[in-house]
């Protein structure tokens, strides 16, 4: 691989100069209209009145409570999904039992479900006319149309984000480690705290990462069981949508230029990761 | 009865871990999906059947999965070039481009719901250049088509990705050494080593737009019988509180759902048996 080719000689395992150009040319094309093309989109038109418009009507009332709602839901679900991660993850790595393909099948199951189908039924389970919601309705507590039937929506949807991340991780590193930690006489809690942690402590970084992305931008879970109250159960996602209904378009662009700049700190943060802790996190992400 | 199913394992934690995992998962998952499987079993096959093979809701649901298969096939083509190009060639803005790739995980579907119409819209840069050439894009199929491909995008590549990063020069030098022309030892050497993980980066990307509502519904102006998607019909049905017309759909929906998950799961076996990794 060191000698470099001769002046117009070409290496057999390459493809032609013509052939990479094209190539390059072609993937960059696509990428630029499917890509960046619309996030350009999105704050251009944020910015059509100026910058001034974009941000005074991000601090009305109902923009300030849809922010204030996201950051709620998402500062319950992601936690909650986090250590369920750890939990499952762990209790898939560290032991061996029957039914375990089964069982991370399951944890997978909603990557393949509809958002929708998910609002939907969540919406069966605890809406106003199933027996557990009709009670917990009648108790004050309903959960569909208020704050924990989103918090359920959205950790449904991100429900597998942490453990897909943490499980490749703690198999590859096995458990001699902490078999060791337990020999020497340390705790349970001890063990896992000092000797796992910080084994996948990059890794649990990564997976809370993309869950909380995607726990902030989640739409048709939400949509369904949110009701859509202005001011009270609108998140930041549902909020353009009525927005962008009511063609009040720098409103809604300037929401979604927020949480676009939410994703391209994610992307930042997530390469950076990529880059500096490649040998800590799961091997596809390696690049 | 645990013993039988567990194997012995001084490591502490078992029942904890264990614990947390199956109430969370019932909760979140396991309880809402049985929730609207036993409403299924309480209509009965011909219930669903009577919902489903109405002429809206079949049209939704074909639509939903034809585009997706058409979306699914074209990021098939592009993600195993991307990938190809990524790994293997070098030029400026490469780490950009790698990093970019992924934007569509990140990005609310609402957000690029709403972008990409004001990209594509007759109003819209792009929309108004495909005007220009007598094309119209948003508010039909061909805007749906767009929404799907850009959901799509990253799955293709990210599984191919790692593949080809592992593929050993000396494999190709092999090849050309026997004389095999550049576009013979593409077709018959890497292509088949990128299959499984194509396929199965494929299969995800076809789940994932079979489903998709949020970057769908701005783009696809939601003309019943012709551009209304599935998951959109859901959501109407339940906002006319036709939740058994919701539930016939939405079971449908998580049939394919499972089949499809049933398919990733083969062919990822059939890779592991056919070359060690997935």
């Amino acid at each position: 691989m060191s000698d470099i080719p001769a002046q117009g000689f070409r290496r057999a395992t390459e493809e032609t100069k013509g052939v990479q150009v094209l190539l390059i040319l072609g993937v960059v094309a696509c990428m630029t209209l499917l890509l960046f093309a619309p996030l350009i989109a999105v704050f251009s038109a944020a910015l059509a009145d100026g910058a001034v418009a974009a941000v005074q009507s991000l601090g009305n009332a109902d923009a300030r409570s849809a922010i204030v709602l996201t950051l709620t839901v998402t500062a319950i679900a992601v936690p909650l999904n986090a250590a369920f991660g750890i939990a499952a993850a762990w209790a898939i790595t560290k032991f061996e039992f029957r039914g375990k393909a089964f069982l991370i099948t399951l944890i997978d199951l909603p990557f393949s479900v509809s958002p929708v189908v998910a609002g939907l039924c969540l919406v069966l389970l605890f809406g106003a006319n199933s027996l557990i919601g009709g009670w917990l309705v009648a108790q004050g507590n309903p959960i569909i149309f208020a704050l924990p039937g989103i918090v359920l929506a959205t950790m449904f949807i991100t429900f597998p984000f942490v453990a897909r991340e943490l499980i490749p991780v703690m198999i590859e590193q096995g458990k001699a480690e902490e078999e060791a930690a337990l020999t020497l006489g340390a705790g349970g809690w001890r063990v896992f705290l000092t000797v796992t942690l910080p084994n996948i402590r990059w890794a649990l970084l990564y997976g809370v990462l993309l869950c909380n992305a995607r726990a902030m931008g989640e739409f048709g879970a939400v949509a369904v069981v949110s009701g859509k109250i202005r001011g009270q159960t609108a998140t930041m996602p549902i909020t353009i949508e009525m927005l962008y209904n009511e063609y009040l378009s720098v409103a809604a662009f300037s929401m979604a230029a927020l949480l676009a700049l939410l994703a391209l700190v994610t992307l930042a943060l997530k390469t950076a990761l990529e880059w500096r802790y490649a040998d800590q996190l799961a091997a596809t992400h390696r690049h | 009865m645990i013993k039988g199913i567990i194997h012995r394992s001084p490591m502490p934690g078992l029942r904890l871990s264990m614990g947390i995992t199956l109430a969370m998962l019932s909760l979140i998952v396991i309880l809402p999906i049985g929730a609207l499987l036993s409403k299924g079993a309480s209509f009965g096959l011909e219930g669903i059947w009577a919902v489903v093979s109405t002429e809206r809701s079949m049209a939704a649901l074909f639509l939903s999965f034809r585009i997706s298969l058409f979306a699914a096939l074209i990021n098939l083509v592009l993600g195993v070039a991307t990938a190809w190009v990524l790994v293997r060639y070098r030029f400026p803005g490469r780490k950009l481009l790698d990093a970019a790739v992924d934007l569509p995980f990140a990005l609310p579907t609402a957000v690029a719901g709403i972008a990409l119409t004001a990209l594509y819209a007759p109003n819209g840069f792009l929309g108004a250049m495909a005007k220009e050439a007598g094309f119209k894009i948003a508010y039909t199929q061909w805007g749906i088509l767009i929404a799907l491909i850009f959901v799509g995008l990253p799955f293709v590549t990210r599984t191919v990705q790692p593949v080809i990063e592992e593929i050993e020069r000396e494999v190709e030098e092999a090849s050309a050494t026997l004389g095999a022309s550049r576009a013979y030892t593409l077709r018959r050497v890497i292509l088949p080593m990128l299959t499984p993980a194509a396929l199965t980066g494929f299969a995800l990307a076809l789940a994932r737009s079979v489903g998709e509502y949020g970057s769908v519904i701005f783009i696809a102006g939601n003309i019943p019988l012709r551009t209304e998607i599935a998951p959109l019909l859901i959501v109407i049905r339940l906002e006319e509180f036709d939740y058994d017309g919701a539930s016939a759909i939405g079971i449908a929906m998580l049939v394919i759902s499972f089949v499809m998950l049933f398919v990733i799961n083969g062919i990822q076996i059939w890779s592991r048996r056919r070359i060690g990794y997935v």
